[in-house]
């Protein structure tokens, strides 16, 4: 399995904090951590609020921990989803894991060629509700660039 | 002068280059003048818990605006302020050599902490990112 080595971590946040500063226009904070959830780097972009940094680490953390995104992980906590028998839902995932697991949109697992979890990358300070800009599509500007890069 | 992404991306450079000069991977964090991680790298093969090492010493450092080593003295029991321990302050507190504030004329604009090498190796990163922002501390 490939590592994600510290170049290729600067190279995702370089690309993901460019699509935040000229495509989505809000400073945020960024973080990649490798296959065993550990930080790597971090970046807060001029701007962001001081709480953005570790949520972007939780998010990051949270992606790699279930191995999907928290896009996805979010869904369990939507009230529309809670069904009828007492755990059918995932309210008592909050505050697991050490208080390290982040169920907010934003944290995106990074796959090697085999579609093994070799990291995650998790973003937070873009404003809910806007369409086409969010967490996740920083994210997601961070991976592309790493996939291009080793296309 | 304050802390911006820009001048944490230099600090970092700057350490990174001196840690490969040393031919060890370190865990190299930059917070604000409040404390708040700012920027956090952590070199291909340095242990996941250097990152938080490093952050703990780069927090110390700018929340009481003196050298990790020197808040040592407060747990001098011949010294006023005895009794500090490192469960007081949010987890964060660390007394371990390798964590500098970052003083640009007269003024605490943040802190670099390092860690995984010796105390003098993680010592010697520190000085080069404070030459790197002209610092004199």
């Amino acid at each position: 399995m490939k590592e994600l080595t510290l170049d290729m971590a600067l190279r995702m946040l370089e690309a993901a904090e460019r699509w935040a500063r000229e495509v989505a226009g809000y400073p945020c904070s960024i973080a990649v951590v490798d296959r065993s959830g550990a930080l790597v780097a971090v970046h807060r972009m001029d701007g962001a609020a001081m709480a953005t940094t570790d949520i972007a680490i939780e998010k990051a953390f949270t992606a790699v921990a279930w191995g999907m995104s928290t896009f996805l992980g979010s869904r369990w906590l939507d009230p529309r989803n809670v069904g009828q028998r007492i755990g059918d839902h995932a309210f008592g995932m909050i505050g697991r894991g050490k208080g390290r697991l982040c169920l907010i949109p934003g944290g995106i697992p990074v796959t090697d060629e085999e579609g093994e979890v070799i990291g995650g990358i998790g973003c937070s300070g873009i404003p809910a509700g806007l369409e086409g800009i969010s967490d996740t599509a920083v994210s997601q500007a961070g991976i592309v660039a790493l996939y291009e890069e080793s296309r | 002068m304050r802390m911006s992404l820009e001048l944490e991306k230099r600090i970092l450079h700057r350490a990174v280059s001196k840690a490969k000069r040393l031919g060890k991977p370190f865990s190299v964090a930059i917070v604000d003048d409040r404390g708040w991680l700012v920027a956090l790298h952590r070199m291909d093969g340095a242990p996941a818990p250097t990152a938080e090492i490093a952050r703990d010493k780069a927090w110390t450092a700018a929340a009481f605006r003196v050298p990790t080593t020197e808040v040592g003295r407060f747990g001098d029991p011949r010294q006023p302020g005895f009794g500090l321990h490192p469960h007081d302050w949010n987890d964060r507190l660390s007394t371990l050599p390798g964590g500098l504030p970052i003083e640009v004329e007269g003024e605490v604009i943040g802190a670099v902490g390092v860690s995984g090498g010796t105390a003098e190796e993680d010592l010697a990163i520190c000085r080069a990112v404070l030459q790197e922002v002209g610092s004199r501390s």
